[in-house]
Order: structure tokens, then sequence, then C-alpha cells
């Protein structure tokens, strides 16, 4: 396993290597190409400082020497062991510790090192989040479409879904903005940003004026909960799908009145009859696990507005509410595209599963549908799911580009159209160099995951 | 189902014991940022302790003066001799606080298109950073608004010596750098001496200061200002400079390489500061400076709070504006006049349309010689010609909405370079296809597209920046109007570094662009005849005598009025040549939230932004406090 883990490592070098040499050969062979002329824009300049300007950044960035020797001395200032650089440019002595140099970006005028190691953590966080929903609900959703297969579910899902993945993330993001963060229709969440000025300021937890409000929020949010999640598990289907009807409607009716007043309109009408149906479909799932998900995230919400209605008061929602709802947003907009494409896999890895021989002689001995599908079947169609992992990191990434413009978010993302927009050489070779190694360890995680889930893959 | 039971509890303690460690890590974090906010806490009270300290030292200082009887009043004469008029730069301000719905409060909430690369003064570059660094550094002297005089700042008054190559200040004595600090003279000639440092990354500062010889304190409050050379702009030069305290900046001289990469070093003496001065850093999104508590000016500014958002996507920005939380609105032509239909904006906002005095013109610059060859353009004639084709005023009408004035020169019309004589030339096809025969161009081969005496088609090419959908416009709107009078124009959109080596290796035919202006502006850069050299701005290769002769003369004297009429005659010589094809000044559009009071247009351009701070939100609108 060991030497397994060195022989990838160091095979993941020629592919980075490779991916840095694409890059630059694309960069450097750009119309206008990157000059200390491009870099030196100003054009209220007297010539001669231009002048001087370029020559400083010549020197150092060594951007009047031919492409390749460029080339290579970026690749000697990242690798750990090299020559030394000196402060004017040229090439010292070699060393073994020197340490990798990322350099200096040529906007910004700051380490390379410094703007990722800001911008990381953002980006990451928008994936950490974003992939646990999508696998969540993706199995869910396979699951449930296998079991029936060709059923109405089946159907309904395989069609909303293939929608969902048709949906471009630029046009979903805008249209969230323009609907969901508009005055004009609900402002229901912020429009830009990872938080609120106004709740830098505030504590960290939500703060609540008294402690009995506390104990009301908490016993209304447990009990409005409880009380649908039950709904969910146990009652019959045909109360849970009127029971679910009722609740829709009477959401959709309140948002119809947030966007105009309670007069009974048109509007009031549409939004009822599509609430009632949306829930009263959701309700009646067959799938236990996905009824509780949504009952779960129902009763919360219902629980807020009884709190809210009934006059807890609450002084702010703390910087941690903040932050959650500004991801909100962003989140969905940056996993609903993963969603179809996992969803099916599941479905038709399950499928193949169920119709194996040992599905077979499980059933045949007597063990009973459910358990046949948990203990024996489900598990084994997991194993796609761990493969298509590495993959699925590379298109978040490629997909917070687009939503951290968006919803301007300081990621990595937008890091990387600023850095291609203004040919920040440095920038544009580094994130490309992180974004590659993010990948390739990706990769190399999921066959060491596949390796330990599945005994029958080894590497010795 | 024992089985199951047991596996249920189990899972229910886990989670259990999840849901509490996720508490408890929740709590620390709290407890962790009322840390935090207790620091800054301490830190505010060292800060107030400091002042108060220092207070009494003043006040210890003024009794001993009062007990040995050594007070006199300054003599007035002083000061009428030194020559300057007594009115201060806080007038405006005054009167915005005498009016009756005056109240301070509140937070002035902008937003900037793009982020922001660093803060820290004289490294930064683009116009955003400036927008900050105005509220909290303060200069010498400053424009009043409505004379567009000089007014003093910092200097309480100053003085020009006969030959005007000296200008002396004598500085305010109760001025303050935000951190209690005071502002001394010696600030002022660092300053000059920290941007002249070579080691300093401020290449364009000291560029436009290279005409100033020495800056020297002479005492305390009085600092004397030498120029190599007489220069129309000096007193400019001199009292625009930004004032950096050297307490602050000057460990900066033995580590210039901290200063260059640094991104939030900012402290000044105006009437906002950034909370911590060093602190910083562009992930945040955002910029936030509070009110100087220490300012020094007779008028406090009304907004607790300036903070500027960072969102990107222009409808997201729109969107924030429309729920209110940021303030401003910057619009383009056709968007703007799409947004005053819209009644719920309107009814929230108000709308300035103004020109701005640094907006700046847009020309079509000809180019006379690409590579050896003189190229058609190098006949004031088809120049001529070339501007009787371009149709400005429906360039204006059709794309821009109106939004924007023709442009007779490179002088702003309301500025004194200006001859009022001087008209923009207007549409006329049949005086261009005159003027085209005078050149020897003629239709000799009868297919619609003339021919030169060289028996060459009439054609070029246009360069343009691709990404302006209004540039777009007007270079295919003028391809139709050239194909009239028989010019072939290929339009050619370009990326904006690609255009900038164009420009360098002056390998183009025509190139659509624009500069910025100013009140009072110098044209040595883009018509002087020396600019021709390599990187130089007057790369249409332009050469007239006459006019190198006029440009020398007007930048080098110092006496207004004779300044004028020098500049009205290269403004002659401009119009008559047409190097360029002035095009227009666009106007600048704006959306203002409702709360914001005393909004005005002056000759500056609307006063949103003026410091000192004129505008302010009526008590009865503020929604932060």
């Amino acid at each position: 396993m060991l030497l397994y883990l060195l022989r990838r490592a160091a095979l993941m070098v020629p592919t980075l290597f490779g991916i840095t040499l694409v890059v630059f050969v694309v960069m450097a062979a750009a119309p206008g190409g990157i000059s200390a002329q491009s870099l030196v824009d100003g054009m209220n300049l007297e010539p001669e400082t231009r002048q001087a300007l370029e020559d400083y950044y010549n020197r150092l960035y060594g951007l009047d020497q031919p492409a390749p020797v460029q080339y290579l001395r970026w690749l000697n200032n990242i690798s750990p062991v090299g020559f030394e650089r000196e402060a004017d440019g040229s090439l010292g002595a070699f060393s073994l510790v020197k340490g990798p140099d990322l350099g200096v970006s040529f906007r910004y005028g700051r380490p390379v090192t410094d703007l990722l190691a800001e911008r990381l953590p953002i980006t990451l966080l928008l994936n950490l989040l974003s992939i646990p929903l999508i696998y969540a609900i993706a199995i869910a959703i396979g699951v449930q479409a296998a079991r029936a297969r060709g059923g109405r579910f089946d159907v309904a899902s395989n069609v909303l879904l293939l929608g969902l993945w048709s949906v471009p993330t630029m046009l979903a993001g805008v249209l969230f903005i323009g609907f969901f963060a508009s005055e004009q229709y609900w402002r229901w969440f912020p429009t830009a940003g990872l938080v609120r000025r106004e709740a830098v300021d505030q504590t960290f937890l939500p703060w609540l004026a008294s402690g009995a409000d506390l104990l009301m929020l908490f016993a209304l949010l447990g009990l409005s909960t409880a009380l649908l999640v039950w709904a969910a598990v146990r009652a019959p289907r045909r109360a849970r799908r009127y029971g679910g009807a009722v609740i829709g409607a009477a959401l959709g009716y309140l948002m119809a009145t947030d966007l105009q007043d309670a007069v009974p309109t048109m509007l009031h009408g549409i939004l009822g009859l599509g609430g009632a149906a949306l829930a009263g479909a959701m309700a009646g799932i067959p799938s236990k696990p996905l009824r509780i998900v949504f009952a779960g995230a129902v009763g919360i919400g219902v629980g807020l507005g009884l709190a809210r209605a009934l006059g807890v008061e609450i002084v702010h929602g703390g910087y941690l509410f903040d932050r959650a709802w500004h991801l909100v947003l962003p989140v969905i907009a940056l996993s609903y595209g993963g969603l179809a494409f996992l969803a099916k896999l599941t479905r038709s890895s399950l499928l193949e599963n169920l119709a194996a021989d040992y599905a077979r002689t499980a059933r045949a001995k007597g063990v009973d549908e459910e358990t046949v599908l948990w203990r024996h079947v489900f598990r084994n169609s997991l194993l796609p799911l761990i493969t298509v992992s590495a993959t699925l990191l590379p298109s978040l990434l490629a997909g917070s580009v687009i939503v951290e413009s968006i919803f301007s978010i300081d990621g990595m993302g937008k890091l990387a159209v600023e850095a291609v927009q203004t040919r920040d050489r440095e920038l544009v070779l580094s994130v490309t160099l992180i974004s590659g190694l993010l990948t390739l360890g990706g990769y190399l995680l999921a066959d060491i995951a596949y390796a330990i889930a599945d005994p029958r893959v080894s590497y010795d | 189902m024992n089985t199951a039971r047991g596996g249920g509890s189990r899972w229910g303690s886990l989670l259990g014991f999840g849901l509490v460690m996720v508490l408890l890590v929740l709590m620390m974090i709290q407890v962790d940022r009322q840390w935090q906010r207790m620091a800054e806490m301490t830190r505010i009270m060292q800060e107030q302790a400091e002042d108060i300290r220092r207070t009494r030292g003043l006040l210890r200082d003024l009794e001993q003066t009062l007990r040995s009887g050594d007070l006199r009043i300054a003599d007035p004469s002083v000061r009428a001799a030194a020559g300057t008029s007594g009115l201060d730069a806080f007038e405006r301000a005054r009167r915005a606080a005498a009016r009756p719905d005056y109240a301070s409060g509140d937070w002035l909430m902008l937003a900037f298109g793009t982020g922001l690369r660093t803060l820290t003064p004289l490294v930064s570059a683009d116009a955003y950073a400036s927008e900050v660094q105005a509220y909290v550094i303060e200069s010498l002297l400053t424009r009043d608004p409505d004379t567009l005089e000089w007014r003093g700042l910092v200097a309480e008054d100053w003085s020009i010596s006969e030959d005007g190559l000296t200008i002396t200040f004598r500085l305010r004595r109760d001025v303050n750098f935000s951190d209690g600090e005071p502002l001394t003279a010696r600030d002022v000639a660092f300053t000059f001496a920290f941007i002249m440092n070579e080691a300093i990354a401020a290449p364009r500062s000291r560029a436009y200061l290279s005409k100033i010889e020495s800056v020297t304190a002479l005492d305390d409050y009085t600092v004397e200002f030498v120029f190599a050379e007489p220069y129309f702009n000096s007193l400019q030069l001199a009292g625009t400079l930004d004032i950096l305290p050297e307490h602050f900046y000057g460990r900066f001289v033995d580590d210039p390489r901290a200063f260059n990469e640094s991104r939030g070093l900012l402290l000044g003496s105006g009437p906002y500061r950034l909370a911590d001065p060093e602190g910083w850093t562009p992930d945040q999104g955002r910029v936030e400076l509070v009110r100087n508590p220490r300012y020094w000016g007779p008028v406090d500014p009304s907004f607790d709070r300036i903070v500027w958002r960072v969102i990107e996507n222009d409808s997201a920005r729109l969107t924030t504006f429309r729920n209110q939380d940021i303030d401003v609105y910057g619009a383009r032509p056709r968007e703007y006049q799409r947004l005053l239909d819209d009644e719920g904006l309107r009814a929230r906002a108000q709308h300035f349309e103004y020109m701005s005095p640094t907006a700046g013109y847009s020309y079509i610059a000809w180019n006379q010689r690409r590579g050896e060859a003189p190229t058609h353009f190098a006949d004031p004639r088809v120049r001529l010609a070339m501007s009787h084709l371009t149709d400005v005023q429906r360039v204006i009408e059709e794309v821009l909405l109106g939004y924007a004035e023709p442009a007779v020169s490179p002088f702003s019309p309301r500025s004194p370079q200006h001859d009022p004589a001087l008209r923009s030339i207007e549409y006329d096809l049949e005086r261009a296809r005159a003027l085209l025969r005078e050149a020897g161009f003629e239709d000799r081969s009868g297919d619609g597209v003339l021919q030169g005496p060289d028996g060459r088609p009439f054609e070029f090419e246009m360069t343009f920046f691709q990404d302006n959908e209004d540039t777009r416009r007007m270079v295919l709107f003028l391809r139709d109007l050239y194909a009239r009078a028989g010019i072939v124009m290929r339009p050619r959109p370009t990326e904006w570094s690609v255009m900038l080596e164009n420009i360098q290796r002056k390998d183009f035919d025509a190139i659509t662009l624009g500069w910025t202006s100013g009140i009072e502006i110098d044209i040595f850069q883009m018509f002087h005849s020396t600019q021709t050299m390599e990187g130089g701005d007057n790369f249409i290769s332009y050469h007239n005598p006459e006019l190198d002769r006029l440009i020398d003369a007007a930048r080098a004297e110092v006496d207004e009025s004779k300044r004028m009429a020098l500049w009205q005659a290269a403004e002659r010589i401009l119009v008559a040549d047409q190097p360029y094809t002035f095009l227009f000044r666009r106007n600048t559009l704006a959306f203002v939230d409702e709360r914001i009071a005393n909004l005005e247009n002056t000759p500056l351009g609307l006063n949103l932004m003026a410091v000192p701070v004129e505008v302010y939100v009526p008590a009865a609108l503020q929604r932060r406090r």
C-alpha cells in the first residue's frame, strides 16, 4: 500500500508539470501576451518613468527573456530544491533547503501564497457544504427510484433532475438573486458576500431577549419538528398527503402575502395550489429518509415562524446564523447540478446489484426485500459513487468560479477569474497548480477509499 | 427487534453526544469573540486616556502662559500681508450643518464593482482606493466646489514668490492625525522625501512631482516648496500633496518592501479613519471607515461610518441598491433610461445626471505614420473631412441617449482654458467630400470607394476596446457613415492588453479611446512632438511646431490670464488641425438613496463624495445608529 501511495505521489509530479506547461504556453501565446508594457497600463505616466517601471518589472519577473527561460525560472521558483533567487532577480547559489516560492502576484503586488491562504478556505467551505448535501440527497433519491423502477417517483424524479441538470448555474444564480434576494419579489436572502456588516459586531450565537424566550423558542422548534417528523414516519399515506397539502397551501398563501397583501388574489391562489401540490407530493414519497428530511426542514421553518408570531423577541441573529443565511443560495446554486448525475448513478448501480445473483440467492433463502436492499445490495452499490467522488471535486471547483462571481464571494474561483482577466501570470499558474493538486489529491483519496471499502481491491 | 432497539439507542446516544460537542464548540467560539471585542474596547479606552493626558498637558501649558502674562493676539496685518482670502474649506459644510433638518448619524453604504488590491497610499493606483483615501488623508489645499478657487485645508495661508518658483505654506496649528499626533511641516517634508525615495513603489507620484526640487520645513508650521523651473500647475502640485504622518510611515524607509506589499496602511488627518490603520485586508470584501474622534476641523462629518462593499455582479449590485442596502448606484445610459421608468425604484431614489470635471473626453485618434510610411491621415484636410463625417450629435442621441455633450477640444467647455468662440465640428457630408477631393481622394474606378492620389483605395481599420457595448455600437454606426462618403472602415474589436501593445508600437490606423480631464489640464503628453518617442503618449506621430511652442510657453507661464490666452491659442490649432476627432464628454448617471439629503450638483460634480462632508441623513430617515 505504502509503495503504491509513493508511486502515485511520484506520478502526480509529471501531471502537474504538464498542467502548468499547458497553461504557461496558452498565456504566453495569447495575443498581447505578458509583457512589462501590459503591466504598466497607466496612460498617465511620463515616458521616462514608464520605461523605468518596465525595467523594474523585467528585472523582477524576467519578462524580457524568452518564454522557455521564463518557464524554467518559474519552475525553479516553485521547486523546493533549486537555485536561490537574489533580490535583483538573478539566480544565486544552488540550495537544497530554499523552499518553494509561488512568487508575487503582478496585480496585487503580494505573495501568491498569502492570497491563496486567504481565499482557499472560503472555496473549501462552499465545497465541503455542497458535497455531503449532494451525496445525501442523490443517494436518497437514487435508492427510492431504484426500488420502484418505472414507478411514478422514478419517472418524476428523472424528469425533474434532468431538467435541473440542464439549467446553467449562471442563469440560476441570477434568478435566485432576482427572486429570492430582491425587494421586488421575496427578500429572504442577502444578495452578495458572506456576512452582513452588522453581524460582525454581534455575538456568535443568536441572542434572545430573555431566558423565557429561549425556552419558548426551543420548545416551539422541538415541538413542530418532532410532530412533523413523527407524522412523516408514522402517519398513513392518505393522512400525510392531506396534511402536507394543507401545510403547503398555507405556506404558499403566506408567500403571496409577503409579496402583496393578505387580500386573496390570483397569485395567492396559484402559490397556494403550487405549495399544496409540492408539499403533498413530498409527503406522499414512499422513501422514509427523504420524508424525514423534508418534514424536519419544514418543521424548523414552521417552528421559527411560530416563535416570531408568538412574540419571542430575537435581539439579533448572531454571526453564525448570518453566515449560514448568506451561504444558502450559493450552496444551492453550487449543488443542484451535481444531483442529477449522482442520483442516476446510484439508481443504475442499485438496479444492477438488485438483479445480481447474490441478491437472488438472498431472496431465495427467505430474506425480506428491505434487508436484501439495505444489508446486501446498498453497500455494494456505493462503490461507483466513491469513484465518482474524484470527478465531483474538480467540477465543484469549476462551479465555484461562477457561483463566487455571481454572489461576490471572495474565494479561489473569483481569484482565478480576476487573475485570468488581468493576465496575472504567477497567480494563474499557482491557482491552476493548487486546483490540479486538489483534483489529483481527490483522485488519490478516492482510490484509497475504494480499497478500504472493497476488500477485493488491493494495490499490493 | 431487540437488536434494532439497541442499535437505535446507540445511534441516539451518538447523536446526542455529537450535538453536545457541537454546542460546546459554538460556545467556545462565542466566548472567544467576546474576548476579542473586549480587547478592542480596551484599546479604545487606552486611546481616550491618552487623549485626556494630552489635553491636560495643553491646559497646563496654557495656564503657565496666562500666569506669565505672555499672551498676545496675533497681528491681523500679518494675515492680510500673506494675501489670501480668509475663507476656509468648511463654508459649505457649515451651511449644511446649519440646515434645520441636519442630523449626524447613520452609515453611508457604497459599493465597488471590483475588489480592491490595496488601500495603502502611493502603492494603490486605482480610483477606488483614492475614493477611500480622500476621506482619510488631507492635503494642504482643496478646491472650492462653487468658485473652483483654492482654499486652505491644512494650510492656513500661502504665498508665492515673485518668480513663481517658491511657494510657502503656513500650516494650521490645531491639526492632529487620527492617532493624536500633531501634524507639522516636518510631515509634509517627509511625505515628499518618502515619495522621492526610489525604493518606494510610487513611480506615478514620483513622475508627477518631479517638477518640485525640494520641500523644506522652515519651522514646525511653515513649509517651503521650491520648483526647478516655472510650472503653471505648481500650486496644485504642492497643494494637493497628500500629507502622510512621519511617525507612522517613517519606519518603512528602511523596509520599503513591507510598504510596497502592504494592503492597508492608511492613516491621516481626515474626518474618517480605519478602525485599525494597519489591519485592513482585501479578503474582508469591504472597506469600513469610522468617524475620526480627534478630527480637528470646525465641522464634524455627519456619517458615523462609511462602508464600501465589493459586489462584482451588476444585477446583484442593482438588486442590493433596490433593497436599500447600498446608497448609490451608477448606471449606464441604456440602463439608466430603463430604470427611470421603474416606479418602485424612482419612489425610493433620487437620480442625477451630471458632468463630472474629471470625466474626460472620448476621441478617435488618427495615426499619421504607420510603420515607416505616412498614412492617409497625415493630411490635415483628410482628418478634418473625417471629423465632418463623424456625426457626433447622432452618436450622442442614439448610442448615449443624450447623456453626453460634444467635445470641442481636450479642454472642458467649463474651463478657462477653452475659447468660447470655438464650436465642435458639425456633420457635413458635402464639405467632407470637397475636402477629400481637394486632398486627391476621388472615386475614379466607379466602385463606390474613394482612391487616394496614389491610386490605393481609402480603407482603414478602427481599433476599439471590445468589452464596451456603447463603443461597439458607435463604431458600427460610424462605419455606415464613412461608407456613405466612399471610405471603407473595418472595425477591429481588441482586448485591452493587445490594444496597449498596438499603441506602444503605433501599429493601428485609427483608434477610439478616452482621456481623463480636469479643471486645468496639460496637453504636453498627447500633442507635443517630443512625446512621439518610443512609449510616449503622442502615439499618432502628430507634429506641429507652432503647437509645440505654445504648449512650452503655457507650461512655463505662471501668470494665469496670460497662460489661458496661450492655452486658447493652442486649442484653436487643435481644432483646425484635428489630430483627434473629439467625440463627446459623457454625463455621469447615478441613483442615490432618498434619505441622503443636501445633494447638489456643483462645478466639481455631485457633492456626494465631497470632503469636507456636506451630505447627511435627517434624523427621521436614519436607519443605522
